[in-house]
């Protein structure tokens, strides 16, 4: 068997384009997913009846359905109940942020959760109303707490996202998918897939071991 | 409650600052408070004393709205703590806390720390909210902290700090819940001297402790607390030296004291 690796070369142009549509996905997703995981977390702390019972549907719909069903799902079925259609960058978009949403969202219920009462009291206790204690007290301390956690996430997103390539969205995994088909080169195809993946997450997951260190267990 | 001063009670007057009346709490079918009504005059320092769990904590507490009343109501200034949140925070915002375990917020330095609800609750400038931080900061004696991390403060610096931010507020009244308890044994001092000092510039304050020497020698009113009820209230002279109630003695002699009032063992310093 004969290996040609020219084809991965001669593709670099596609590749990249391709790892740059990835971690567009991995940021804009996160961009929309920790305001959106905050206010899920608000929400299902709330004394507010409905407002609880809203997030729990969601963030338990999101957390125990396959995310690349909720990526179909949102493609195939949310355009013609809505009869609008989305992009394929658009459509993945909203079913990862919606997706990763729903994990911030516990993930921030527990770091809200983890500040002590005594805190929320001493910004009560100066005068600030409820808001104020959660802005000015609570959720930086929550934050803080939930760093190391969402850096995992982040990774596991990062890696996830391949998942929309699924709906022909021109990310990396799509992309080597691609010319895979068109070249038949498939070992040189995937080797080099892998290879980019690994060079772009290895960097992340140190990131995230040195953010795991610098915070855990620190007040 | 009294319709008539005490006699000998140096601050009474006929509006109190703080009314508690017939006060009730309870915590599920635990009756915490008891019909409890306490009076706290301007410029008064009132020292709730008594057992554990016999209610004081909690009494403090229903002052500032931190526990809500089941029966009875807290007057402050005459009127009704109001039930509105929002009406709440007014009052709040001139009556101080400090808690036994500090609750300073550790993601700010101590002059943040102390700036926080000048500027966000009076919306002082941040300029204007500074210079009153380190005047405080100065005055507690940590003016060289002011942009350390309570994790980077003694116990006994972080109570100090956390007076400061109370004051910063210009409080009437400063509610102080066992301020001391949480201290080793060789800060707990420098935070009583501190209360002292607040006490001789005049600074209303109820003092819920167990530092008796601090009640003794501070204390204007000393209120004894015992399952839930107001046991006996009173002169520190009186309290100490003549108590009346058999519960009272008791309480005392466990710490220490007998009813000659002579000081068996050191129970912290004043």
């Amino acid at each position: 068997m004969t290996f040609d690796w020219s084809i991965v070369w001669a593709s670099r142009g596609a590749l990249a384009t391709g790892a740059w549509m990835t971690v567009t996905l991995t940021i804009l997703t996160m961009a929309i997913a920790i305001p959106g995981g905050i206010l899920l977390a608000l929400m299902r702390l709330s004394p507010l009846g409905a407002a609880r019972g809203l997030a729990i549907a969601f963030v338990e719909f999101f957390r125990c359905t396959p995310l690349i069903l909720q990526v179909y799902w949102a493609f195939y079925v949310l355009p013609t109940q809505l009869e609008v259609q989305f992009s394929g960058f658009a459509t993945g978009l909203m079913a990862l942020s919606m997706n990763v949403s729903a994990y911030n969202a516990e993930t921030f219920r527990a770091g809200i959760n983890s500040i002590r009462r005594g805190q929320s009291e001493a910004g009560l206790a100066l005068g600030m109303s409820g808001a104020q204690v959660y802005r000015e007290v609570v959720l930086p301390q929550a934050v803080k707490r939930v760093l190391p956690v969402l850096a995992t996430t982040w990774v596991a997103l990062f890696k996830d996202t391949s998942l929309v390539s699924v709906i022909a969205v021109g990310d990396l995994a799509y992309t080597a998918m691609q010319i895979r088909s068109r070249s038949f080169r498939v070992l040189e195809m995937l080797t080099a897939m892998a290879v980019l993946y690994w060079a772009m997450g290895y960097p992340q997951a140190k990131l995230t071991d040195w953010i795991h260190r610098r915070l855990a267990g620190r007040e | 409650m009294t319709a008539v001063p005490a006699p000998g009670r140096r601050y009474a007057s006929g509006r109190p600052l703080v009314a508690c009346q017939r006060v009730r709490k309870l915590f599920g079918r635990f009756v915490a408070l008891e019909e409890v009504s306490v009076e706290v005059n301007r410029g008064e320092v009132v020292c709730f004393i008594g057992p554990s769990g016999s209610g004081k904590s909690t009494l403090l507490r229903c002052i500032n709205g931190l526990e809500t009343v089941d029966g009875g109501r807290v007057l402050f200034d005459g009127s009704p703590l109001p039930t509105r949140a929002a009406d709440l925070r007014h009052v709040r915002q001139r009556m101080g806390m400090v808690f036994q375990s500090f609750e300073l917020f550790p993601h700010k330095t101590a002059l943040a720390n102390v700036t926080v609800g000048p500027i966000r609750v009076l919306g002082m400038p941040p300029a204007a909210a500074r210079v009153r931080a380190e005047a405080l900061l100065d005055k507690v004696g940590l003016a060289d902290k002011a942009g350390s991390y309570p994790s980077a403060l003694s116990g006994g610096q972080q109570q100090r700090v956390a007076i400061a931010r109370a004051l910063a507020m210009e409080p009437e009244v400063i509610l102080f819940d066992e301020p001391t308890s949480a201290l080793d044994p060789e800060t707990i001092g420098e935070v009583l001297t501190v209360m002292k000092r607040l006490a001789d510039e005049g600074m209303t304050m109820v003092v819920v402790t167990h530092e008796m020497t601090f009640a003794r020698r501070v204390g204007d009113w000393v209120v004894v607390f015992d399952r839930g009820q107001v046991v006996e209230e009173g002169l520190p002279g009186d309290i100490f030296d003549r108590p009346r109630e058999a519960r009272t003695r008791d309480f005392l002699s466990h710490l220490g004291w007998d009813d000659s009032g002579r000081r068996h063992r050191p129970a912290g310093s004043a």
